[in-house]
């Protein structure tokens, strides 16, 4: 994934073939004949590239921007400037759309009509064949535990239902670009364990995926690349103190704590420090092991060194305290 | 195989679609019985309210909504994710209400035929015409409606239409009367008739006003009979193509986050 907001760029060294490029993309919300003061920006000059069988997770707080770019992506609506480019055809265009799945973060379908009736209208409305369409709901129906419901009218459906229906429809034509927006609202356990597989499963096969939501533990489970958007930009993790798979290493000192973290340790990394407990910044993992060794040959009498990963939701709060 | 889905959901999408059909039918059976004079020979008593039951009242109730409940309840932003051209899930729908009425007028003449031949009351002369016209009609309004439905939120689309209507229709008659005696009246009474649904030009075609023009006197020049056919299907093409065009630039967003 090649991330960039502001000119500043994140490359995590993957090469793939991109799938969805947005150059310098800016949204502004603008109500008609409302004054210019009502004007929301949304995005603001951002750029990204992601490249096929890639997970891509946007975190973000409420109101961050996650879903305007979604909605981007998806065609959905047009930016103020800058452009999206999806399997390279601009957005909105059929080809792109071929391409294509979106799961909006609330489903609604047409109430009269059974899981399967809605499947086969929207297999039908992706150009499919009759027996493309039967073939591919079997699939999904299996990969999803659907088969129960299949014969029910989606009135009748709960929250989870809909999501896994919504999920089955975007995937109704075999998108090579999944856009999910909040995928597991509404999803017991089980059903968040089997969609968590399903992406996998997804991914090894090639198809990309653009996931935006607030389950940090579970995007963290599905993929390491994030996009943390923050009031309409795109906020780097490797420009934070600590990076995305940082940590704090806690030591246990005999002594003389506050005089050693002084003397050896750079003031940036010192996090705190008394005469028996330190807390070191740790930027990389690999770090630790230089960093007992310096300390020890200085003098330091440790009695327990712990390293505590940061995981990403503890960078998420971070950043939002932070203030970006 | 698209087509046909995008044309049956103009059927499936409420529940209440078959039973409008129903009411409407029973509506022309209960008029024809009850309020004809057994001894009448006119048509156009009961041709007028097929016109404006049929014609105008019946693809308000359908489309009511149509696109406006789509966009409302997020529905439209998968739907426009499918590889479609916009045109196409407009004119399917349209051709999915065009399709329905045709059935709709086709039993409604039946039905009459029937009714003719049992009470023995009333005329069907000109009952083809009549159910021309509110075709035609139908197709107009439905278009207009649809059309105005992408703009408007939920099912308020004909409402304003039915509202539009009979306000402007009865603003227009005033300003007619007023203005009876000058030289403007005249642009006033073609900007009534050409751009709007064309209610005026159609129930004189149906009720033979043009008469040896009229389509049912066949061996006269029939030019002006054909001229309000074509006008009524150029304002469906023109309505079709506003809609669309709404379509292709309407962005689709429930959310700013």
């Amino acid at each position: 994934m090649t991330i960039s907001a502001d000119e500043t760029m994140i490359d995590n060294d993957k090469k793939q073939a991109a799938v969805v490029e947005c150059r310098q993309l800016t949204k502004i919300y603008q109500k008609l004949l409302a004054g210019k003061d009502t004007a929301v920006c949304a995005l603001r000059n951002i750029s990204l590239s992601v490249g096929e069988g890639q997970i891509v997770g946007l975190i973000g707080p409420n109101g961050a921007g996650k879903s305007t770019l979604l909605n981007l992506i998806a065609g959905l609506i047009f930016p103020n400037e800058g452009s999206v480019a999806v399997c390279g055809h601009p957005a909105r265009s059929i080809e792109a759309h071929r391409g294509l799945g979106y799961m909006p973060e609330h489903p609604v379908f047409l109430g009269r009509y059974t899981a399967r009736a809605v499947l086969r209208y929207h297999g039908a409305l992706s150009g499919m064949s009759k027996q493309a369409i039967s073939h591919q709901t079997d699939t999904l129906t299996e990969k999803l535990d659907m088969g129960e419901y299949l014969d029910r009218p989606c009135t009748d459906f709960s929250q989870g239902m809909k999501q896994r229906l919504a999920l089955a429809i975007a995937m109704i034509n075999d998108p090579k670009l999944l856009l999910l927006d909040e995928p597991s609202n509404g999803l017991d356990p089980i059903g968040i364990i089997q969609l968590r597989n399903f992406l996998k499963e997804l991914r090894a096969a090639g198809t990309t995926i653009v996931i935006s939501s607030h389950r940090l533990g579970e995007l963290e489970q599905l993929t390491s690349d994030y996009m943390f958007m923050y009031r309409g930009q795109v906020v780097s993790f490797a420009d934070k103190p600590s990076g995305a798979h940082a940590g704090r290493l806690r030591i246990e000192l005999v002594s003389d704590g506050k005089a050693i973290a002084e003397k050896l340790l750079p003031p940036s990394k010192v996090l705190s420090a008394t005469d028996t407990k330190l807390e070191v910044a740790v930027g990389d993992p690999r770090e630790v092991p230089d960093i007992v060794i310096e300390l020890a040959k200085g003098g330091a009498r440790m009695m327990d060194v712990t390293l505590e990963r940061e995981n990403i939701e503890d960078v998420f709060v971070r950043l939002c305290n932070e203030g970006t | 195989m698209k087509a046909y889905e995008l044309i049956k959901e103009t059927f499936c999408r409420r529940g209440y679609i078959w039973i409008v059909h129903v009411v409407w039918l029973i509506l022309y059976g209960c008029f024809w019985w009850l309020f004809l004079p057994r001894n009448g020979t006119e048509f156009g008593q009961f041709g007028r309210f097929l016109f404006i039951w049929g014609g105008f009242f019946l693809p308000l109730a359908l489309t009511a909504g149509i696109f406006g409940d789509d966009i409302s309840s997020g529905r439209i932003c998968v739907l426009v994710t499918k590889p479609l051209w916009p045109g196409e899930l407009y004119l399917c729908r349209l051709l999915g209400l065009s399709l329905q009425s045709t059935v709709h007028f086709i039993l409604a003449g039946c039905v009459l035929v029937i009714l003719h031949l049992i009470v023995r009351k009333g005329s069907i002369e000109h009952l083809g015409l009549w159910l021309l016209a509110s075709w035609l009609l139908f197709n107009t309004v439905a278009t207009l409606s649809m059309s105005l439905s992408i703009v408007v939120g939920r099912t308020f689309n004909s409402l304003l239409i039915l509202v539009v209507v009979v306000t402007g229709y009865f603003l227009m008659g005033l300003l007619g009367m007023a203005m009876s005696q000058k030289e403007s009246s005249g642009v006033l009474t073609a900007f009534i008739r050409y751009p709007w649904p064309p209610f005026e030009l159609l129930s004189k075609l149906a009720s033979g006003e043009y008469e040896k023009y009229s389509l049912t006197v066949g061996r006269f020049s029939i030019a002006k009979s054909i001229a309000c056919v074509v006008h009524s299907l150029v304002l469906t093409v023109v309505y079709s193509i506003i809609g669309i065009i709404l379509l292709r630039k309407r962005q689709f967003s429930r959310q700013r986050d």
